[in-house]
């Protein structure tokens, strides 16, 4: 009887779990939308981008069948070409630009998605301010009072049985006839043994300090450039919710995760052309790199053989229009005339190369992350196999206005996270080959099996 | 006369000469140990000073800022480049008929490394030494960076634009035009000359080889009605005998010839194994030579004689010069007999350049049958098409003033010709000289005008090495220098209307509508021409194979007068080519000067190779007293050359040698090493010789301070006489002040050698030596780490002896992917040589005509290393993987380990070689090119060259092989990526990649399924591992040296 009834439980446990699994989910919807749908349709969901805005489309599509949505999630020109009403009245509205296809999308895994686009839609505005930081890590606890405490009564003691020893000594010499030696403070201070300690003890602390020090010698922990342009990462990553992996999309499949080239920032700034924070001050900065002229909405042919003077007309008439638009002028003022000078030698500042003098031409970032040159690091390693979040050495970058070196990146630091990190050992077939580690993971003998065990702290995993 | 042991390396080995036990035993001698001249004598002072200076410098370096780096993205990024991941293209090496068919390594669009292409069915993905060893030329700091005229050894410079101006006035000024080359395999280019020569009639192409295959071709052409090279088929021949020809190491097409021969040199099973057997005759010792089944020696004015011998006993007839050694005349005897026996199934060919000999040769194929069976029409070669005839025509021409505009493409006349003083008078008189060549060498010199061509990996092109065999080269950098193709110069010259020159590359417009007309309609595996074309580029090779193709020969009377009369004088030399210079080609790329000869062992220059002698009693010396390192003055053909003497084994008595290639006087680094022999050769009907009899050898007249020979470098398990003990001892241990303490390590075991009919019998040997190694090993103080070792990977490595050639493709390849420092002449002298792997010859058998093994050498990985334990940093440690690690950045430079290496494989940094960080003592030491005034390796344009996987050492590491570290780390992070076991062909090491023959193999010995598993464990007879009586288990095993000698061949 207990028998069938716990497998009833477990029956039941199960296909909750599985209906749990597959139901339409806001989190799943949200993540899909961040991955899939953001880099074209915008996050508030009321402006158009690339794509048109996502909210109240449910309301669009109630009038045709259900599945004509998924349809055209899937595959947009497909449903198009069906001849189907609304499909081809927004393929009017919208072409030449495509929608990519999600044919791998399933029914609840869509419904996700509106789930989530709803909820954006129908939130109420906050107003702009810090997102409270997260409490992220520990915080290193300040002066060791126990320790100091312990100190002191050690050297009370120390002091204590100091003067019982010399009182001890001078009993036994009044008892044999000898006068009792009396020490000033000062002779005892300058006595053979006083002064040793001394020298042993600075000797010490200099020592520990000189290794200390060593070992922290071309360290950067901390370490937070000006960078030529003031890109926000709490704005990106954070606000907007932008994946890391879509611009810094080798991290999963070379050694480097690489700055995004500037060709990616136009994916959406070919779109979004004024900042929330800076307005046209930095995004400008990006097109007088690759050359593309915002008025006209294309690349400038030919860019590279521009004049500095051709560059310069250009962005500062787009940086002022952009300022009697936003004012409602038809004529610069004083104040315009300055925004665009200041604009313009923002651009001159942070692009102007120093070996050949010109705008056009890469964005030169200054490298926050510098690991020694005999290190091998391979970011496809621990973000593709090791699943490893990049806040785990990079900190909390979706809270960084300006990003900074957050970790040692010593080699005590990646060590001690070998040894810690258990290994992907189940879901990676390439595991199976440790056939030692997994029969003593089932035997019970073992139960985890980290970086360290499959050879994690050798060498030359990392040096050669 | 058979040494006891049966193995030797050289003469000191033999007569265990106290100067060896010496020199043998320790790793670095007491010459080099100073190495510093005096000029840093160390005193408490300067160590105060030092230690001052290092204080406060860390003082220093603490406060300081540390500098801003920079990280530039692309401003579009390509979308085939990830920045980090290595991309690979398919290119042609070509260098005059050298052809190999490579992929490109490239990292962030710069060229690294060069790989074969598995797709091409000449080379099956073989390389060779040279093509390994061309992409450090594309990086050489002497190319002409822009077109000019030629001004006191200097190129001013000029636009392509006023160039192209001047150039076309020439040329349209009338006279005739006449373009100097090597041969041209490209159809693309010849189309291009073809073009040239229709706008201007009055221009011809005259081909030559640097070194010739003139007389082999014209005899074909007599023969076959063909002026080609026809495909040998050594995969199909039982019995191979060549003349003189090189065809492992430089003769026509080595790589495809290499692959082919160990096909049927390698042993699979012990029973019933069969291999082809290699007669070779020669004089010299070639890499053909040495890893022949028997040597037959003969003067080099013989050839002729050993030829028509051959045909007559094959004939029955006779008369025709006849062989002065009785012994060679037995030797051919029955050696007919062989080749009679294997109708059809046999292979003769000929290096020499006489056309009745190569007659003879053709008869005698066509005697055995093997016209049409192993001498193959289908896919002939054009890998050779010169004819130095036509050069001697062409001075005379110049001198009568028929000459208007010579244009040099590739070709260097006014050195390599034997009458280069003569060409380069009659030269002059040629009244514009334009030349495409890319540096500056003796005949861009004499030119008026220098259009450089790119480097091949600029270039786009195509080649037909073999009819029916297209491949494509296409660029894998952009041009750095203003320079242009050779091709469109040439095109635009001629004012083609077929160039497009709005096009941004419009040779490669060219070469693509060329391939779209010509190439498209002779295939049907692709229907449209863009598919073709991206899809050929895409393999870089396209097969198009003829088939049915059989000629019959021509009945040519055979004039046994007409061959090569023996000069019948006391000395003879001959000239030959080397697998790493050529015919002085490649003098100018450092790798390669500095890869020994695979023979000889020397480094940077040609050396005159003596015979050794044996004075009946228990002494081997250097003919004439003259020691490794004397000089001596040679009169051949009225010229003098002074140089340097090397004694060498195999050499027969009243002959020396020396290589072609040396002293290049301009152009690059090949400039003053060696000397130049080319004045020397003599011409016979028109044809150059490679021999000279009539030769003076003068006594020692001198000494080369810094000989190059790494000879005794980094021996092992040497055994000799020690003179105090009156008995056979380790070298080693005798260094190490051990009197003989350890018996099991006087007879070591190094190579082991047996012949092929005594397989089984050998097996059982090895079965019990086996045996024998694993009771000594049983008493150990190591731990047991089978458990350690048990889990996950463990790599190996097997070196198949039977297939390895000795050609040094893997050593090349090893410097160019491990970013090993080049350090010249003086430092080699000085043990300092720093390659990771060394290819140990070792001799056996009869000592005037030995056989020859070679051993690919690299650090062992041993499970239970030696150099380990005694390293007081722990710089030097193991993985459960199997690899010896060595940790740069933690080793203090106590070389502790490189002495306890008994493999002798570890390398010390003894200078700053790659600059890495530059000491002002230290740099002044450091190779560089003459005239250079900063080191090699400092120089910006070299350093592309680096691989960035792989850390640039500095001064006082020691360094080593990793097994490919960065190989096995990518292969490893492909697998898990993909969520799958790790396979065989995830990680291929450099060397075996490089190998033509597939003689080594790398994988995972923890799985059964892998090659190395099989071929190392279990039904492996023939595996050992090298000092496997020590146990220090290594990682690495070699097979047993086979050979199929025919032993009657003397009694």
């Amino acid at each position: 009887m207990l028998l069938k009834r716990i497998c009833w439980v477990i029956a039941l446990a199960f296909t909750a779990s599985l209906s749990l699994y597959a139901a339409p989910n806001v989190e799943e919807g949200k993540a899909l939308f961040t991955n899939n749908c953001a880099s074209c349709h915008n996050k508030n969901m009321k402006d158009k981008l690339t794509g048109p805005a996502l909210g109240g489309m449910e309301e669009r599509w109630a009038p045709y069948p259900r599945k004509d949505l998924y349809a055209w999630i899937r595959n947009s020109q497909a449903l198009i070409a069906t001849g189907h009403p609304y499909a081809n009245q927004l393929w009017n509205e919208w072409k030449p630009v495509l929608m990519n296809n999600f044919t791998g999308l399933t029914d609840d895994q869509i419904e996700g998605i509106i789930l989530y686009v709803n909820q954006e839609y129908n939130k109420v505005p906050v107003t702009a301010g810090p997102t409270s930081p997260q409490g992220s890590g520990k915080k290193e606890s300040g002066t060791p009072w126990l320790f100091v405490g312990l100190a002191v009564i050690l050297g009370l003691l120390a002091f204590a049985l100091m003067r019982i020893i010399n009182n001890l000594g001078n009993i036994a010499r009044v008892q044999e006839g000898q006068a009792p030696i009396q020490r000033t403070l000062a002779q005892t201070l300058t006595s053979k043994g006083a002064i040793a300690f001394l020298v042993f003890a600075v000797t010490l602390i200099f020592g520990y300090k000189t290794v200390d020090n060593a070992t922290k010698l071309g360290r950067q922990q901390g370490y937070k450039p000006d960078q030529p342009i003031a890109f926000s990462h709490k704005l990106h990553a954070g606000t907007n919710k932008i994946d890391c992996q879509y611009c810094h999309d080798t991290a999963r499949r070379s050694k480097h995760a690489s700055i995004p080239a500037a060709n990616t920032c136009m994916n959406c700034h070919s779109a979004v052309k004024k900042g929330s924070i800076s307005g046209t001050a930095e995004i400008t900065k990006i097109y007088a790199s690759i050359g593309f002229d915002p008025m006209q909405n294309k690349y400038i042919p030919d860019y590279e053989f521009w004049s500095e003077k051709q560059i310069e007309d250009l962005y500062k008439k787009w940086v002022g229009q952009e300022y009697m638009s936003e004012k409602s002028l038809t004529a610069l003022d004083e104040n315009g005339r300055m925004v665009v000078e200041n604009q313009w030698e923002g651009i001159v500042k942070a692009l102007k190369n120093d070996s050949n003098g010109k705008i056009q031409g890469p964005i030169e970032w200054v490298r926050i992350h510098n690991l020694a040159d005999h290190a091998y690091f391979n970011h496809a390693q621990h973000v593709a196999v090791g699943q490893i979040a990049c806040q785990k050495c990079h900190g909390p970058i979706e809270e960084m206005e300006v990003v900074h070196q957050y970790s040692t990146l010593g080699m005590g630091w990646c060590i001690n996270c070998h040894r810690e990190t258990e290994v992907k050992f189940k879901d990676n077939a390439y595991y199976e080959q440790y056939a030692r580690y997994h029969n003593e993971l089932k035997s019970g003998t073992r139960d985890k099996v980290t970086v360290e065990d499959i050879g994690g702290l050798e060498c030359q995993k990392c040096h050669y | 006369m058979h040494h006891d042991n049966g193995i030797w390396v050289s003469t000191e080995d033999l007569t265990r000469e106290e100067s060896f036990l010496q020199s043998a035993g320790k790793e670095f001698s007491v010459e080099n140990m100073d190495q510093t001249d005096g000029k840093w004598e160390t005193n408490r002072r300067d160590f105060l000073k030092l230690l001052g200076f290092g204080l406060g410098a860390a003082t220093l370096a603490a406060s300081c800022e540390i500098p801003v780096k920079k990280a530039i993205p692309y401003v579009t990024k390509p979308d085939e480049i990830v920045p980090g991941v290595a991309n690979y293209f398919a290119s042609s090496f070509v260098n005059g008929g050298d052809y190999c068919a490579v992929l490109v390594k490239t990292r962030e669009g710069r060229p690294i490394k060069i790989e074969g292409n598995t797709l091409s069915s000449v080379t099956k993905g073989g390389t060779s030494a040279r093509a390994q060893a061309s992409v450090l030329s594309l990086y050489d700091t002497r190319r002409i960076q822009h077109p000019g005229t030629v001004k006191e050894g200097n190129v001013t410079k000029m636009e392509w634009v006023a160039f192209d101006r001047e150039v076309k006035a020439k040329l349209a000024a009338g006279g005739n035009i006449r373009i100097i080359a090597n041969t041209i395999i490209s159809p693309t280019a010849k189309k291009a000359l073809a073009e040239f020569q229709a706008k201007y009639p009055n221009s011809r192409v005259i081909t030559y080889d640097p070194v010739s295959a003139a007389a082999l071709l014209a005899a074909n052409q007599q023969s076959f009605g063909q002026r080609v090279i026809p495909d040998y088929k050594f995969g199909a021949a039982d019995v191979i005998v060549s003349f003189g020809a090189d065809f492992l190491g430089t003769w026509i097409s080595p790589v495809e010839y290499a692959r082919e021969y160990a096909k049927k040199r390698k042993i699979r099973d012990v029973k019933g194994a069969k291999m082809s057997r290699h007669y070779q005759i020669e004089s010299h010792m070639s890499l053909t030579g040495s890893n022949a089944d028997n040597r037959i020696l003969i003067k080099p004015s013989e050839m002729g004689a050993a030829i028509v011998a051959l045909y007559n006993e094959l004939t029955g007839g006779s008369g025709g010069p006849k062989l002065s050694n009785e012994k060679s005349v037995t030797a051919i005897k029955k050696m007919a007999k062989d080749l009679t026996s294997r109708k059809g199934k046999t292979l003769v060919v000929c290096g020499s350049n006489n056309v009745m000999e190569q007659l003879y040769v053709n008869k005698i194929n066509e005697l055995l049958g093997n016209i049409n069976s192993t001498v193959d029409f289908n896919a002939v070669s054009y890998m050779r098409q010169g004819d130095e005839r036509e050069m001697m025509r062409l001075i005379d021409e110049m001198n009568a003033g028929q000459v208007a505009v010579a244009i040099v493409w590739g070709a260097n006349p006014a050195w390599d010709l034997p009458n280069a003083s003569k060409f380069s008078e009659a030269f002059a008189k040629a009244g514009t000289r334009i030349s495409f060549n890319g540096v500056l060498d003796e005949t861009t010199l004499l030119c008026t005008h220098s259009a450089p061509t790119h480097h091949f990996l600029e270039s786009w092109g195509d080649a037909e090495p073999k009819a029916g065999h297209f491949s494509l080269i296409q660029p894998t950098i952009a041009p750095l220098f203003n320079t242009r193709q050779a091709e469109h110069s040439l095109l635009e010259w001629a004012d083609s209307p077929n160039l497009n020159r709005q096009d941004e590359q419009p040779y490669y417009q060219y070469l693509k509508s060329h391939w779209a007309n010509e190439m498209f309609k002779r295939q049907s595996r692709y229907s449209t021409p863009t598919a073709f074309w991206d899809m050929s580029l895409h393999d870089g090779v396209l097969e198009i194979p003829a088939t049915g193709t059989a000629v019959s020969v021509n009945d040519i009377a055979l004039n046994p007068d007409a061959v090569t009369k023996p000069s019948g004088s006391d000395i003879e030399v001959s000239f030959y080519e080397t697998v790493n210079i050529g015919g002085g080609q490649y003098a100018h790329n450092p790798w390669l000067q500095e890869m020994p000869d695979p023979v000889h062992r020397t480094v940077w220059g040609n050396y005159l190779s003596i015979p050794v002698e044996w004075d009946g009693v228990n002494k081997i010396k250097g003919w004439n007293g003259l020691q490794d390192g004397d000089m001596v003055d040679v009169e051949v053909n009225g010229q003098k050359i002074t140089c340097t003497v090397v004694r060498t084994f195999g050499q027969p008595a009243g002959t020396v040698a020396i290589a072609l290639g040396g002293g290049r006087e301009a152009g690059g680094c090949g400039v003053g090493y060696g000397v130049n022999v080319n004045p020397a050769l003599q011409v016979a009907g028109g044809l150059i010789q490679y021999f000279a009899g009539n030769v003076n050898v003068s006594g020692k007249v001198g000494a080369d301070k810094h000989f190059p020979t790494v000879q005794f470098h980094h021996t092992m398990g040497v055994a000799a006489e020690g003179k105090e003990e009156g008995k056979v001892i380790n070298v080693d241990e005798k260094a190490l002040g051990w009197k003989g303490f350890q018996g099991a390590l006087t007879d070591r075991s190094i190579i082991f050698h047996t012949h092929v009919k005594d397989l089984p019998k050998f097996a059982d040997k090895m079965e019990a030596f086996h045996e024998e190694a694993s009771h000594l090993n049983e008493q150990t103080l190591y731990p047991d780490r089978s458990d350690f070792f048990g889990t996950g990977v463990k790599w190996g490595m097997y070196v198949d002896m039977n297939a390895c050639v000795g050609c040094g493709a893997c050593q090349v390849a090893c410097v160019s992917e491990n970013n090993v420092p080049v350090v010249g002449k003086k430092e080699v002298h000085r043990h300092h040589e720093m390659t990771w792997l060394r290819i140990d010859r070792y001799f056996y058998g009869d000592f005037e005509n030995p056989k020859v093994v070679y051993q690919p050498m690299m650090c062992q990985h041993c499970d239970n290393a030696p150099c380990e334990n005694v390293c007081p940093v722990n710089a030097t440690n193991h993985s459960m993987e199997g690899i010896n690690q060595m940790a740069y950045n933690r080793c203090i430079g106590t070389r502790y380990c490189a002495n306890n290496c008994p493999y002798k494989v570890r390398r010390f940094n003894w200078l700053d070689y790659t600059t890495a960080d530059t000491f002002p003592g230290n740099e002044e030491k450091v190779f560089r090119l003459e005239g250079d005034d900063k080191p090699f390796y400092a120089d910006n344009l070299v350093r592309m060259v680096l691989n960035p996987d792989v850390t640039v050492r500095s001064r006082g590491v020691i360094e080593k092989c990793t097994f490919c570290i960065q190989r096995i780390q990518e292969g490893k992070l492909t697998a898990k990526r993909e969520s799958r076991a790790i396979m065989d062909n995830d990680v291929r090491t450099a060397c075996q990649t490089a190998c033509p023959t597939g003689a080594i193999v790398f994988g995972n010995l923890n799985n059964p399924q892998s090659e190395v598993s099989k071929l190392t464990k279990g039904t492996a007879p023939l595996a050992y591992q090298v000092l496997e009586e020590i146990n220090v288990r290594p990682g690495v095993s070699y097979s047993a040296k086979v050979n199929n000698s025919n032993e009657e061949l003397y009694s």
